[in-house]
């Protein structure tokens, strides 16, 4: 009688330990989904930011027409894509970069392309609009390097938890989509790290 | 902002990363940002008004290394009240994975985290047999910084994923302002040549400059060599050959003022270290401080110059190819002038002040990121997808 006993109270135990890691491990990648929400939507705020201020150095007027176009244009494209990207119902919960990355690598180059040295000097030695506009086209670019790493650092830990067994077995993702790397060129101009 | 900094290391003794805590710390004081310093020391030694001791440390082999750490349940009370009082915006660790007061201010934390990662030599082994319970709490770092490339390919080789690399600041200002000493300042005909660092410790390259010696005073005669650092000396100087032996002056152990002046005097600084060398902050002193460097092509030297190079580098441990390039700088003063400017251009980038900003972005973005987490775990919205009955095929 108390063996049946003693059966139970392990069987119980047992319930209770394996209730409680899967219900610690669904927690666990429940912070780890929104903290890759958090970082991407970091990423997202500072490619706005820099390509706002691309466009007010493209309409300062302190640089010449052509590389004022190019960069208009990369950088409307970069805030067109990214207001579709909001209003579209969003399929991935928070969680894709909506296919952007060629448009932003676009906008780096752009940048670099434009932003050669003489013509950072000469804008800085201005000190006018579009010295401003360096600046906070500098202060957002350093901002999408780190934002874009650490996302991408917390895609790869969802990544590794979704492959254990117990997550994929008793299903703890949910309908959660797997968090993909976000990769594109986001190399400063050289001549604005000075 | 108010910022919780955790140093794993003891303050009761001298070391890199409590160097950089403390003056990272004071940079941001001094820039109006609120900061508390929770780090192990012994109750009589004298702290900074910013730092909290988190109680005695005990020195522990670990890493290969013994290293002052503090750790158990009293610590970890401390460690969570620190946290909980401290009300941070963020808490930045250093050494996260030294099993001291970095990793229970990880556990306790509940504000975003950052960590920088100083080592590049961490041991695998300890890291391998912790990991599936470290795993989870370094989950909640948000940022990692890696103060050199060692330590960031360290950090990506261990842990996976990747690191900023933000580099050790330096406090540039000091080398930047220190005069010249009219007896270390070289000339055309008597230049002079300056060596820093212990005089018995082969890596740093002392015996690889006494072997190009010769070949230089042979070229030029008036050469002089000022030797800086600890060491035995009467043993060093018997190891030099005649002619070099005359033409060095030992300087012994030199103050920071001294070493400054010595650097912004001299027609071309010696680095001719051999290994061991992970970041090379003497050449960002050399470079502030204005002088014309000559440094062994070490990985970690090459980067700190870099690009294109604010000084010239020999084949390391080659005192052939050290004595031609040193001849082609001691040489020439216009090559001298270029370098100084070079190089005092170049360690702008490595002062704190430069340093401190790309730690606060850092900072600003991690805390952005954390809020709308936190928004996101809150939402109504998310707890469905946990508890949607299993089977179902995924839309």
């Amino acid at each position: 009688m108390s063996q049946t006993g003693d059966v139970l109270v392990v069987v119980l135990a047992t319930l209770l330990c394996v209730a409680w890691y899967l219900s610690y491990s669904a927690s666990r990648l429940d912070r780890l989904h929104a903290r890759v929400e958090g970082a991407l939507s970091a990423l997202d705020a500072q490619l706005v930011r820099r390509a706002e201020a691309t466009l007010e150095l493209a309409n300062s007027g302190e640089l010449d027409p052509s590389s004022s176009l190019i960069l208009a244009s990369a950088a409307s494209e970069s805030l067109e894509r990214h207001t579709e990207h909001l209003i579209d119902d969003d399929p991935l919960d928070g969680q894709s970069f909506g296919g952007r990355e060629p448009v932003e690598s676009d906008l780096s180059e752009a940048l670099s392309l434009a932003l050669s040295e003489p013509v950072v000097a000469s804008l800085k030695d201005h000190d006018g609009v579009a010295a401003a506009a360096l600046d906070r086209i500098e202060a957002a670019g350093v901002r999408v390097q780190l934002a874009r790493r650490f996302h991408n650092n917390a895609v790869k830990d969802v990544q590794r938890v979704r492959r254990k067994r117990s997550v994929r077995w008793f299903r703890l993702a949910g309908y959660a989509v797997l968090p993909t790397t976000v990769e594109f060129d986001d190399e400063l101009p050289a001549t604005l790290r000075d | 902002m108010k910022i919780g900094m955790v140093c794993p290391y003891s303050f009761d003794v001298p070391g890199g990363v409590q160097f950089h805590v403390r003056d990272l710390a004071e940079h941001f004081i001094a820039a109006g940002h609120h900061v508390s310093v929770l780090a192990p020391a012994d109750d009589d030694t004298p702290l900074p008004p910013y730092v909290v001791s988190s109680g005695r440390a005990v020195p522990v082999r670990y890493n290969g290394s013994v290293a002052r750490l503090a750790f158990g349940p009293v610590t970890s009370a401390r460690v969570n009240r620190w946290v909980d009082d401290g009300d941070f915006d963020v808490i930045h660790l250093h050494e996260p994975v030294t099993p001291s007061v970095s990793i229970l201010a990880l556990w306790a934390a509940s504000a975003p985290v950052v960590a920088t990662f100083h080592t590049s030599n961490l041991r695998s082994r300890a890291m391998q047999a912790a990991y599936p319970l470290l795993r989870p709490s370094l989950e909640k770092i948000l940022g990692r910084i890696a103060v050199s490339e060692d330590a960031r390919r360290t950090v990506t080789s261990h842990l996976g994923g990747d690191a900023v690399v933000i580099p050790n600041g330096v406090n540039t200002d000091v080398f930047a302002r220190a005069a010249t000493r009219p007896d270390w300042v070289g000339t055309r005909d008597a230049p002079t040549i300056g060596f820093l660092g212990r005089i018995d410790e082969p890596r740093k390259g002392l015996p690889v400059l006494a072997a190009a010696m010769p070949a230089i005073l042979a070229a030029r005669p008036g050469t002089r060599l000022l030797v800086a650092g600890p060491g035995d000396v009467e043993a060093a100087r018997a190891r030099l050959d005649p002619a070099t032996r005359a033409a060095t002056t030992f300087l012994g152990m030199v103050s920071d003022a001294e070493k400054a002046s010595m650097l912004a005097s001299v027609s071309a600084y010696a680095a001719p270290h051999t290994g061991g060398e992970s970041f090379g902050i003497v050449l960002v002193e050399a470079m502030a401080a204005g002088a014309p460097i000559v440094a062994s092509d070490l990985p970690a030297f090459v980067r700190v110059l870099g690009d294109p190079p604010a000084g010239v580098t020999f084949r390391s441990e080659d005192a052939e190819d050290l004595a031609r390039v040193m001849l082609s700088v001691i040489g020439s003063p216009a090559e001298q002038a270029r370098l100084r400017t070079a190089g005092r251009i170049r360690a702008v980038d490595f002062d704190w002040s430069t340093v401190a900003r790309d730690i606060l972005a850092v900072y600003e973005t991690v805390i952005y990121a954390a809020r709308v987490a936190r928004e996101d775990l809150a939402a109504e919205s998310r707890r469905p997808r946990l508890f949607r009955p299993l089977g179902r095929s995924d839309t």
